[in-house]
């Protein structure tokens, strides 16, 4: 079970640098909803206005893990399903329905590890004003 | 802080088997917008090199409340007493907030459906910052995924911070 995909990136093409393809996407409620379901998270800041209004906040807002897995489909959109061997993040704002979210994923660093062709990447998300949402790392696996 | 760090880390905070199935993963690829095939039909997966449908990179974060039946749970390590609930819970007892600060994922090979993950948790790390004059206290827990062979899948470290 769970053998290693193929690598789709080309390891020789890849410069320090270089950037995956952006990822955007309008968060709308309907998405907040969605991933609570999907994910077993239904704090109501997330899934209820009423809820979130009466607590002091404008509006309910995005999950954190909505972000990261957001930005996680730009990482295998990129380098391929199961082609990541590290991903790490930091929340640091908040996401609010009617944002446009868009990924950055950069080339840092190429390396050969154990015989694997590893490219780093910094990775991060960030709103229609240029507000940083998640800002993290990732390693994924080339050919 | 009324818990401290010797106190707390390498304590459990859980223990876990999950079922990884096709519908859960499936819906997960689709709540974080993914439409890549692979999450949703065999064919594409086994094309793009699996043995089985692949799950999306941050799925075992959301994994425990999926596929764990009560029929097939270990004893509980905690004993009914969670670090995360004592030491968040005793925090909270005086205000403030929890936020979900950092969130890591090392892979040892893909999540599959058809996979038994082995889920156990732990306190790693307890410590406090000051900021102005709140105190941020930093709890890091450490969720190992292996399967039932006992070799690592995913490796899961994340934080929660308690904002006075």
């Amino acid at each position: 079970m769970g053998t290693h995909p193929t690598p789709i990136l080309a390891w020789d093409d890849l410069e320090v640098g270089a950037e995956a393809p952006a990822v955007s996407h309008k968060l709308g409620r309907t998405d907040l909803v969605q991933y609570a379901g999907a994910s077993g998270d239904y704090n109501p800041m997330h899934t209820d206005e009423v809820a979130a209004q009466a607590a002091g906040l404008p509006s309910v807002f995005g999950h954190g893990m909505f972000s990261m897995g957001l930005l996680g489909r730009a990482l295998t959109d990129w380098a391929g399903p199961g082609n990541l061997t590290n991903y790490k993040v930091r929340f640091t704002k908040q996401t609010w329905p009617g944002e446009v979210l868009t990924t950055s994923v950069v080339v840092t660093a190429k390396r050969d590890e154990d015989g694997r062709r590893l490219v780093d990447v910094d990775a991060s998300l960030a709103n229609q004003d240029g507000e940083v949402k998640v800002t993290g790392s990732a390693t994924v696996v080339a050919a | 802080m009324a818990v401290e760090r010797d106190d707390v880390v390498g304590r459990p905070t859980g223990a876990t088997t999950v079922q990884v199935e096709r519908g859960p993963v499936t819906a997960f690829a689709r709540a974080v917008t993914d439409g890549n095939p692979v999450y949703a039909d065999l064919e594409a997966a086994t094309a793009a090199g699996f043995d089985a449908i692949p799950a999306p990179p941050t799925f075992t974060f959301a994994s425990l409340g999926w596929g764990a039946f009560a029929e097939e749970q270990p004893e509980d390590p905690t004993g009914g007493n969670n670090p995360m609930g004592e030491i968040m819970g005793g925090l909270m007892a005086n205000g403030g907030l929890i936020l979900h600060g950092e969130q890591e994922f090392t892979y040892h090979r893909p999540v599959v459906v058809g996979d038994t993950l082995h889920h156990e948790g732990e306190v790693v790390d307890l410590y406090t910052k000051e900021s102005g004059d709140r105190t941020m206290t930093f709890l890091v827990i450490e969720n190992r995924f292996t399967d039932d062979d006992g070799a690592p899948v995913v490796t899961e470290r994340f934080n929660l911070i308690h904002r006075s």
